[in-house]
């Protein structure tokens, strides 16, 4: 199980890289963290012509905080996040959501935007971003554009990336305070795809009804969901479990994904609506206590 | 672009490059084709055989090696992406198996190893795991070793094993503290 | 606690938690593993696998993977055909195989062709440039199906899918069954796992002088069957050497391990060049030499009211795959134990192994005896609910009870000791089950959680006789009843010692351990002294190598019987440089001194010396030098009845197990946690406590995997789904939980110090536990694990098929 030949190019700078996506397009991949193209390559299921590396390129791997948004760079490593204190005080889903991606030896390498240009409709980062409202930034040879997250993944491993474009970073908008947030994995093993997975963000007014509720789920479809029906139908209503599991119930019907080794669709539904209503029940739970905490 | 010799086909022509890395502490320079994987740029290269290939596509971490310190599987990274970086195998602990580090002399004494296949990967996670000099529970430990798989022991044995390094790098040494540690487990 | 303390000799390094002799080297990642050889000129080998489950091969053209810079030889079937015997093979003759697939291919990942270049990037880059014209043939993946007339046959020199059909009956079932207060019944499908070891197989093959080819491999037990190799080579016995590589672990997959080094030493011989092939991570999966059990079951028991065991009556349909290499060899291990540690007397077990398009079966930790423990333990959780009798109460009521061995079962297997009451005391000792099942109660009532309790005791069958692996058929070709194991041992003239073992025995078990363990306990020297090497097999005396729980028993036996040949000779050296009697002699502390006088002594080298360098201070007529060698054959064995209404007595070191699992089930996702587990084993004695206890955990780490994650799986078509680790899923440590191990030592009475063999014992009991566990979990949902793996999506659907059926 080896790679296969290439022409390795490790540009520099973005532009370079784009230089190089814009000549080679469909013939070249970009090699970000490897966590997923590695083993591509090394079972010669990706055989590309030219391979672009983009570790080096510095201006990749910055974390910015400005205003009420928190950028962070495509090239900045998983398991930054994990320990990073400004992305825990902007965006605390963040840090709840990454040790769910593979096991530290894959965060160590693995990139932010890595996981997002990849689209895995199972994998964490790409659910968090559809949750959080987050934007894509994507350069390509006439300059960046942002693309909404839940635009960005438009089908089985695919993103909106034009073929000369590469996604250089992504913005969260910085959470407030009187939100909760928390995310719900279930996995054959820890540390695998999600058989099904839900990240939710949740406000809680003083009369105990939801303000706001935005819910990702990750698993179930082609790529990661909003579960706008429940948000919707939750929104206004008070957050008791009751309701949040009544609600959640109405995810099962995004649900498309059908039977493989490890689950059945019939089993996915169910899944969907357990995780939903966990993660929301528990991002209720941590509105609270910050709420109380602060 | 345009010119000749700033070409792509230019810049990065060749199957081969030269990279200059540290191993072991050690400065290393040496030719490398470009898809050579880092895991095998180690054995074949380096003769650091101590870093084992398991599957190949990133999941049992028997090549887990530390790369700036930090555990990544070595299969999952061309050698070239190394280009001056610091790696580290378990020989960097000690390769003389008469004079062991703390770290590997606690996986004999617990027998935290049967076949010695996940070994290396398992002793450099300790390694790293144990650099913040913290306590931890044995539910933390399992959690911590649980990317790289060990299909002997059952892992109990190699959670024994870091909490028994654990002890003897906070009390400094092979000798740790004595009977400190066992009146606190009696207590 | 009521543990029974049994008489035994105290012994100064037997039984002691000692560190391993093997580990120093491992630690520092010099463990010696066939990938780390390196020779010059070596070239490597990658194989083309087939991407279809059945088809003939039409043709192969290898002409562009040949023009590829690097590339020296395209080696196919047709080579194979031209220049090899068929492998060796323990089952049909009609049912032949080649390293290489020949005219067909008969499963998906079956070996089609080789490369051979010079590094394994260009060997696998002219893979892909190698073009294979397959013509399908309709695939056989459902054994019911396979045995219906019409069905596309496997191998047409068979004649028929069905590999190997027999009933064997044992004492009246049917009496058994019809005069039963009750019969449970149950269909069961075990499904297919694989030992799996981190380390896949492999072997490098070089032309070495004198025309002898020499394999380097990681197989375990070449020392039995290399001249079997070298007959599919055809070699002359004497021209193939086989060299032992230590295993990063087998667990019965690299146990007679061929293909691989087969296939090496194939290619070096139409090479000419050394060449390695060690098999990657996706060749493992799909084509190593065997995975483990796929078994389909329509089993029923009968009870008494009182839970008394009156006969099993077994169905068994065996989705063998598309070879028979290792015969019916798993089912003969069920036979060893087939009434598990209870003394009911009437079994029938009628036996289907049928070839589909699937990887073939053979070995793996517990041989298929696991299976069967997995089948009675099901059976009898059944009755003791319908009984309304607590899991421990209803074994205890059939267990062979103490006063009755050796016990002879039903079929002719004889257990030779035991104490199942002292295990499963010990076992209810170590964790409060009556606070587990008020706690059941209570979280279930105040939380809404769901916990569940399982238990069970089996049979762990150590030391396999030969005679298992043809006692099932009436006219075997090679009807072998050795199966010995060898040792030398050397002083050298400073008095240091050397033991030399006569077969790859190192897989992650403690060979070197045990081995050094019993030359200190037998001489007074420190284990870590000794030097331990490994025989080719130019060298090696008669030996089986590990495999069945056998070689800590058996390599005690050697070593044992080298030791006392070289103690006669040290004391009849001393009785002559001291002028005394050798009756008047004792070896204490490696030292021959006068009983009762011992400043009157000689050290090791003292002697050592003499008997190297002062032939003239030796007894008259003494051959220089101080080595010894032992072969010790099987310690109890006899032949099957020519009818095999008795299969004779071949696997009577029998060990026990009782585990407690408690586990909590999450019935809206199906995922299991574990919030206690105790395993108690009877290994008989002990040669290092601390070895053993990792071996149980190991082995039950494994049984959890085939109970809870592993699955090789092949869809309907044939098509394999398991191909990655992405989807083979072994266990992490998160899966993992703190098994708390206890030990009760009943010796064996037919073995030196009593030693049973314990290394597959935790893995022939999980399954049991945790899928009792389960049940009883969910146990008002009407949750019954009748398939292995058992996986969420079939809890949840259980557990939801439930509630949709109480709210109609």
């Amino acid at each position: 199980m080896k790679p296969p030949k290439f022409m390795y190019c490790d540009p520099d700078t973005v532009e370079d890289a784009i230089a190089l996506k814009s000549r080679y397009g469909h013939d070249s991949l970009v090699l970000a963290g490897g966590q997923s193209l590695m083993p591509m390559l090394n079972m010669r299921l990706a055989n590309p012509d030219v391979l672009i590396d983009i570790n080096g390129i510095s201006d990749l791997k910055r974390i910015t905080r400005t205003g009420e948004v928190l950028e962070i760079g495509a090239g900045v490593r998983q398991s930054e996040l994990e320990t990073d204190a400004a992305v825990a005080d902007a965006v605390p889903l963040l840090g709840k959501v990454v040790p769910y991606i593979g096991h530290i030896e894959n965060r160590h390498r693995g990139t932010v935007g890595g996981s997002l240009a990849h689209a895995d409709a199972a994998a964490e980062l790409p659910c968090a971003a559809i949750t959080l409202d987050a934007t894509v930034v994507v350069q390509g040879p006439s300059g960046r554009r942002e693309i909404a997250a839940r635009d960005f993944f438009e089908g089985f491993m695919t993103n909106a990336c034009a073929p000369d474009e590469l996604v250089v970073a992504v913005r969260f908008p910085v959470a407030s305070a009187a939100s909760g947030s928390a995310f719900v994995e279930v996995a054959r093993r820890e540390g695998d795809f999600a058989l099904a997975a839900a990240a939710a963000v949740a406000e809680v007014g003083t009369d105990g009804r939801f303000t706001a509720l935005s819910i990702g789920v990750a698993g179930i479809a082609a790529t990661p969901v909003r579960a706008t029906v429940v948000e919707e139908a939750l929104v206004g209503q008070a957050a008791t479990a009751e309701n949040i599991a009544a609600a959640a119930k109405r995810i099962a019907d995004r649900v498309t994904a059908g039977d493989d080794l490890h689950a059945t669709g019939t089993y996915r539904k169910h899944l969907a609506a357990t995780v939903v209503k966990r993660a929301v029940v528990a991002a209720v739970a941590d509105a609270q206590n910050r709420s109380n905490g602060s | 672009m345009t010119t000749t010799e700033n070409s792509p086909e230019a810049r990065y022509a060749g199957d081969t490059r030269t990279v200059t890395l540290r191993v072991n502490g050690q400065e290393v320079t040496r030719e490398v084709p470009t898809r050579t994987t880092l895991a095998d740029f180690l054995r074949d290269d380096l003769d650091l055989v101590s870093v084992h290939l398991g599957c190949e596509h990133g999941v049992c971490g028997c090549c887990t090696v530390l790369l700036d310190g930090g555990s990544v599987r070595s299969c999952l990274m061309l050698a070239v992406q190394a280009q001056g970086h610091e790696i580290e195998t378990v020989e960097s602990l000690s390769a003389d198996q008469n004079n062991l580090h703390p770290i590997q002399e606690a996986f004999a004494e617990e027998q935290g190893l049967q076949c010695g296949f996940c070994t290396p990967a398992m002793v450099l996670r300790t390694k790293e795991i144990l650099a913040d000099g913290q306590e931890r529970t044995d539910d933390e430990v399992r959690h911590e070793i649980s990317g790289i798989l060990c299909r002997c022991t059952g892992y109990q044995n190699i959670i024994n094993a870091v909490q028994n390094a654990g002890r003897k790098l906070r009390c400094g040494g092979a000798g740790g503290c004595g009977s400190a540690h066992d009146e606190a487990k009696g207590a | 606690m009521t543990t029974v303390e049994n008489e035994k000799p105290r012994y100064k390094y037997i039984g002691s938690d000692r560190k391993r002799v093997e580990d120093p080297r491992l630690l520092v990642g010099r463990g010696g593993y066939i990938a780390d050889l390196k020779f010059p000129g070596l070239l490597h080998a990658a194989i083309l696998r087939s991407p279809v489950p059945h088809a003939t091969i039409r043709s192969i053209d290898a002409t562009e993977a040949l023009k590829l810079p690097g590339v020296v030889a395209v080696v196919t079937g047709e080579d194979c055909k031209a220049h090899m015997n068929p492998c060796m093979n323990f089952g049909p003759s009609s049912i032949p195989q080649f390293p290489l697939a020949v005219d067909k291919v008969r499963y998906v990942g079956e070996a089609v062709a080789a490369v051979i270049a010079e590094s394994r990037y260009i060997a696998e880059d002219a893979v892909e440039l190698l073009e294979v014209e397959f013509e399908d043939l309709p695939a056989v993946t459902n054994p019911v199906a396979a045995m219906e007339p019409g069905a596309a046959l496997l191998h047409d020199g068979h004649g028929s899918n069905i590999g190997y059909e027999r009933t064997f009956e044992f004492g009246d079932v049917a009496g058994a069954i019809s005069g039963a207060d009750l019969v449970v019944e149950d269909t069961l499908h075990w499904g297919r796992s694989a030992g799996m070891p981190m380390e896949t197989s492999g072997a490098v093959a070089r032309p070495g002088l004198n025309g002898v080819l020499e394999i380097y491999c990681n197989s375990l037990n070449f020392s039995y069957f290399s001249f079997l190799i070298a007959g599919a080579l055809k070699l002359p016995s004497n021209r193939l050497t086989m060299n032992p590589v230590p295993a990063g672990g087998s667990f019965g997959s690299k146990f007679t391990a061929h293909k691989v080094p087969t296939l090496a030493g194939f290619l070096a011989l139409r090479t000419g060049r050394p060449v390695s092939y060690v098999e990657d991570r996706l060749d493992h999966l799909m084509n190593s030499d065997h995975h483990a059990s796929d078994r389909y079951y329509d089993a029923k028991m009968g009870f008494t009211s009182e839970g008394i065991i009156t006969g099993l009556d077994v169905d068994v349909v065996d989705d063998y795959g598309a070879y028979m290499q290792f015969g019916v060899g798993t089912h003969g291990n069920a036979f060893s134990q087939i009434v598990g540690p209870y003394g009911f007397r009437n079994v029938k077990y009628h036996l289907r192994a049928v070839l589909t398009n699937k990887c073939q079966q053979g070995a793996y930790r517990g041989f298929g005896s696991e299976v069967h423990n997995w089948v009675l333990e099901r059976l009898i959780d059944k009755a003791a609910v319908e009984l309304g009798l607590k899991p421990e109460e209803i074994r205890r009521r059939n267990f062979i009870t103490n006063d009755q061995f050796p016990y002879k079962i039903p079929g002719g297997n004889v257990y030779d000791s035991g104490n199942y009451p002292a295990v499963l005391d010990k076992a209810l000792g170590m964790i409060d089950l009556e606070h587990w099942r008020s706690e059941q109660k209570r979280l279930r009532e105040e939380e809404g959680r769901y916990i569940g309790i399982g238990l069970a005791t089996t049979q762990e069958r150590s030391v396999f006789s030969a005679t298992e692996f043809w006692a099932l058929n009436d006219n075997p070709d090679f009807p072998l009843t050795s199966s010995p194991e060898s040792a030398t041992v050397t002083i050298d003239p400073a008095g240091q010692f050397q033991l030399l073992l006569h077969c790859q025995s190192m897989w992650g078990n403690s060979p070197e351990t045990v081995g050094t363990t019993v030359l200190a306990e037998e001489f007074g020297i420190e284990p870590e002294t000794v030097n331990v090497r490994y025989a080719d097999t130019a060298r090696a005396l008669p030996g089986t190598g590990p495999g069945g729980s056998r070689y800590t028993v058996m390599l005690a036996g050697a070593v044992r019987g080298a030791s006392r040949k070289l103690q006669r000779k040290l004391i009849d050296i001393a009785a002559h440089s001291l002028e005394v009697a050798a009756e008047d002699l004792e070896l204490v502390d490696a030292r021959v001194q006068v009983k009762g006088a011992p400043e009157k002594s000689l050290s090791l080298p003292e002697l050592a010396s003499t008997a190297y360098f002062f032939a003239l201070n030796m007894p008259p007529g003494m051959e220089s030098g101080l080595e010894e060698s032992y072969t010790y054959d099987h310690p109890y064995t006899t032949l099957p009845s020519a009818d095999r209404s008795d299969l004779g007595v071949f696997y009577p070191i029998m060990g026990h197990a009782c585990h407690i699992a408690v586990m909590e089930v999450d019935p809206d996702t199906g995922t299991t946690k574990f919030l206690d587990y105790v395993a108690v084993h009877d290994a008989g004695t002990m040669v290092n406590p601390k070895s053993l206890g990792g071996h149980v955990t190991g082995g039950a780490a494994q049984g959890l995997g085939s109970t809870l994650y592993e699955e090789l799986a092949y869809d309907d078509e044939g098509q394999f789904k398991s191909s990655t680790f992405m989807d083979y899923l072994v266990p992490t440590a998160n899966e993992v939980p703190p098994f708390r191990i206890g030990h009760v030592e009943t010796p064996s009475p037919f073995t030196e110090y009593g030693i049973k063999g314990g290394g597959e014992g935790g893995r022939m009991v999980t399954p049991s536990v945790v899928s009792a566990a389960i049940d009883d979990a969910l146990r008002e949902y009407g949750m019954r694990v009748r398939e292995l793996p058992v996986k969420p999506a079939t809890i949840v659907a259980t557990v939801q098929a439930a509630i949709a059926e109480s709210s109609k």
